[in-house]
């Protein structure tokens, strides 16, 4: 749901900028001459209705949270803040997103370093079973959380992982990963060799020929990987709800499905709960999401 | 250099000591867990105050509270069953019992019951209902509270129609079919079409034909002309006194119809009071599922809640003081009047809150009438689920949409579940 925003929102910018602004050179314009007879409102009045499509659930889970249990107002008026109330202190969101935040983060700056590590090996080095490994890693990609539930769960039990962020963290980094690596090694290898190997001549170790170049043409990428991996160890609900037997430990996805009763379910702590998810991610794309269009275009094309 | 070895082993052992939780202490301090099968918000203030009542009658037990999301609690209990984290009392509903009593996870307790205040204090129909669902006919939970299917009704519809609450099928039906005027968007009665439509269908189908058992000589009697009888006439009511919208109904759908006011009489049970009465304050009342021809009162029982004692518990005595505590006349009263059920307990029939809350006094007096037959469905087929719901809700919508009659649906289901119980007794 929340990437459907992010997605959406970067869909009508891209579009809008592309109307504007002179269509690229290549394939593209091609196609762009071919669709130009129609008029603005062609592509807009489409746009505005998956807009609408994609906006309208937001909207109710914005409305049921806002107003009172029992009111049944379209524009909620007075706002009641007795949901929020109710998920932060009686139910514990309080503990939950700050569980929540914390694996993202830790996801995040993991999958990160580790991915550029990896994918920098990977684009600028050849060593045997180099296809095997990328081969494996896209694998990886099959097996489903679930199989690997139990044989995590024994072993979190053995090292003492269980009910901590830290085990969260290493499995969903460990699940992560693989796509990640494939990714940052995709955009490592669109950065010229030609001017890590400039800088060499100029004196530079590799280290610092990567730091000094590499790096800074990496942002778009540091962005896309980074973001995807919060947002995925944010929504990550399955491990999550396994390993923690405590209910201190508990994040924002087990904390909304704890609010889903077998008898009765209360709507309004529901979509509270569902607002206070889901802020995060949309601040997160509102924040990125410049970034993210050049960093997926980038692998895109290039590629 | 050596002294601070020592000393820091020493510390490290006291550390190690410290941290092992739960484990019983020397000083007789013990921490016990409890997961409850249907956390959230509407049941967690319940639990929290019963167990600081606990507490503060056992200053050395604790008990650390666990909701887990009742969408998930099976595959946590499977989860916690295989990594051996099971905690040391847990709810558990006979609807997924046989399967941890297949895994061998849960400590038999017909001993402690009957050793202890509860020999003889609680319902016999559940004590009857726990014991079928095990393969050893074991009591591996101590039943809390049951459930019924009933029929919640409109009582300000019913009064300006001039009609009573039916008291058999023919009657509900005509019922229905009076109480509708499309024209006005009201409708007699709402069919559940979608999700959990199959369960609710079969206690239908046995009210109504009064057979009395699940499998006769192994073979299942669901597809008994009479339960296709009940299974067609409910399908002609479809869009006729229902709305057009049924077919795809679960329970969310259903009760939003309901309680929008827009449904005279829906199936469900005890569980949705607290929805519908919050909705319609005392317009609505419940009634027991209709008879049928036979004039026999057959009633397949809901999954019944109780609490369990894992088998890989340490401290199995004071978990089981805890779960004997929760289904004390005291607890089991104080439970069950918050969430509208049956108690288990038999001394909390003299309750003063079971006269007001009628409801439940309807449902109990089901329940121990001795002329009520209980036919137990069989959940502890390990296919009983799926057969029941991914396999037949889509052919229900099919007859409902008349496509398929009710006998060719239920012709096809008994078969299904003939070879699932044969397979379970050959394996037994």
């Amino acid at each position: 749901m929340t990437e459907t925003l992010g997605k959406t929102g970067t869909l009508v910018r891209e579009v809008a900028g592309t109307t504007h602004a002179p269509p690229p050179p290549g394939r593209r314009r091609r196609r762009a001459v071919a669709e130009e007879p129609g008029k603005p409102w062609m592509i807009r009045v489409p746009l505005f209705l998956y807009l609408l499509f994609t906006l309208i659930p937001f909207y109710w889970m914005l409305v049921f949270a806002v107003r009172p249990s029992g009111s049944t107002q379209l524009v909620p008026w007075p706002i009641s803040f007795e949901h929020f109330d109710t998920v932060w202190n009686d139910i514990g969101f309080g503990i939950f997103f700050y569980n929540s935040v914390v694996m993202g983060l830790g996801v995040l700056v993991f999958v990160t370093i580790l991915s550029v590590m990896g994918g920098y090996a990977l684009a600028r080095f050849k060593f045997r079973g180099q296809r095997v490994f990328l081969l494996a890693m896209l694998c990886s990609q099959f097996i489903p959380g679930a199989m690997m539930l139990i044989p995590l769960f024994v072993i979190f039990k053995g090292i003492g992982l269980l009910n901590s962020i830290t085990g969260l963290v290493i499995a969903e980094v460990a699940f992560q990963l693989p796509l990640s690596l494939i990714l940052m090694s995709g955009f490592i290898r669109n950065i010229s060799v030609e001017l890590e190997e400039a800088a060499m001549v100029d004196g530079c170790s590799r280290l610092r020929a990567f730091f000094a170049v590499v790096l800074p043409q990496l942002k778009p990428a540091l962005v896309a990987v980074g973001s995807f991996a919060f947002i995925g160890a944010w929504n990550q609900f399955l491990f999550a709800l396994m390993f923690a037997t405590r209910q201190d430990k508990f994040t924002l996805p087990v904390g909304l499905s704890y609010t889903l009763g077998e008898f009765n379910t209360d709507f309004g702590a529901l979509a509270a709960g569902g607002v206070v998810a889901a802020v995060p991610v949309v601040l997160v794309f509102a924040v990125v999401q410049r970034f993210l269009v050049q960093g997926l275009s980038a692998g895109a094309v290039k590629g | 250099m050596r002294k601070l070895l020592v000393a820091v082993a020493a510390a490290a052992l006291a550390l190690s000591a410290c941290s092992s939780e739960g484990g019983g202490g020397t000083d007789g301090n013990v921490t016990i867990t409890f997961w409850d099968n249907n956390g959230g918000p509407a049941r967690e203030p319940i639990y929290k105050e019963l167990i600081s009542r606990f507490e503060s009658a056992n200053p050395n037990i604790k008990v650390e509270y666990v909701g887990i999301p009742s969408a998930s609690v099976q595959q946590k209990y499977d989860t916690a069953i295989a990594g051996g984290e099971t905690p040391d009392v847990g709810g558990v509903t006979t609807s997924y019992l046989a399967h941890l009593v297949g895994q061998e996870a849960l400590a038999p307790l017909d001993d402690r019951i009957n050793s202890g205040p509860l020999k003889d204090k609680l319902l016999p129909s559940l004590v009857e209902t726990v014991r079928q669902t095990a393969p050893d006919g074991k009591l591996y939970i101590v039943p809390s509270s049951a459930n019924m299917d009933i029929i919640w009704y409109r009582t300000d519809w019913f009064k300006d129609a001039g009609l009573e609450a039916p008291k058999t099928w023919d009657e509900f039906i005509t019922t229905a079919e009076k109480l509708t005027d499309t024209g006005a968007n009201k409708y007699g009665y709402t069919i559940r079409g979608g999700a959990g439509s199959v369960f609710q269908l079969i206690t239908e189908a046995y009210a109504y034909s009064g057979v009395d058992n699940f499998f006769k000589d192994g073979k299942s009697t669901l597809n008994d002309p009479a339960n296709a009888e009940l299974v067609d006439k409910v399908a002609d009511l479809y869009k006729k006194a229902t709305p057009e919208a049924d077919v795809n109904n679960s329970f969310t759908q259903m009760i939003a119809q309901f309680t929008g006011g827009s449904v005279a009489m829906m199936h469900h049970n005890l569980g949705s009071y607290s929805d519908v009465t919050k909705a319609l304050g005392d317009k609505v009342a419940a009634m027991p599922l209709p008879v049928g021809p036979s004039g026999k009162r057959t009633v397949v029982p809901n999954p019944t809640d109780g609490f369990a004692v894992f088998k890989n518990s340490e401290n199995q005595d004071a978990a089981w003081k805890f779960a004997e505590f929760l289904t004390s006349a005291e607890s089991n009263s104080y439970w069950n009047e918050k969430v509208g059920q049956i108690p288990a307990n038999t001394d909390v029939r003299s309750a003063a809150w079971i006269d007001t809350a009628a409801h439940v006094k309807m449902a109990l007096g089901v329940l121990e009438d001795p002329a009520t037959i209980l036919v137990p469905a069989p959940v502890y087929l390990p296919q009983y689920s799926s057969i029941t719901k991914t396999e037949s809700e889509p052919q229900y919508q099919k007859v409902l949409l008349g496509e398929l009659t009710g006998q060719q649906f239920l012709d096809d289901m008994a078969k299904k579940l003939t070879e699932a119980e044969k397979e379970w007794e050959e394996r037994k």
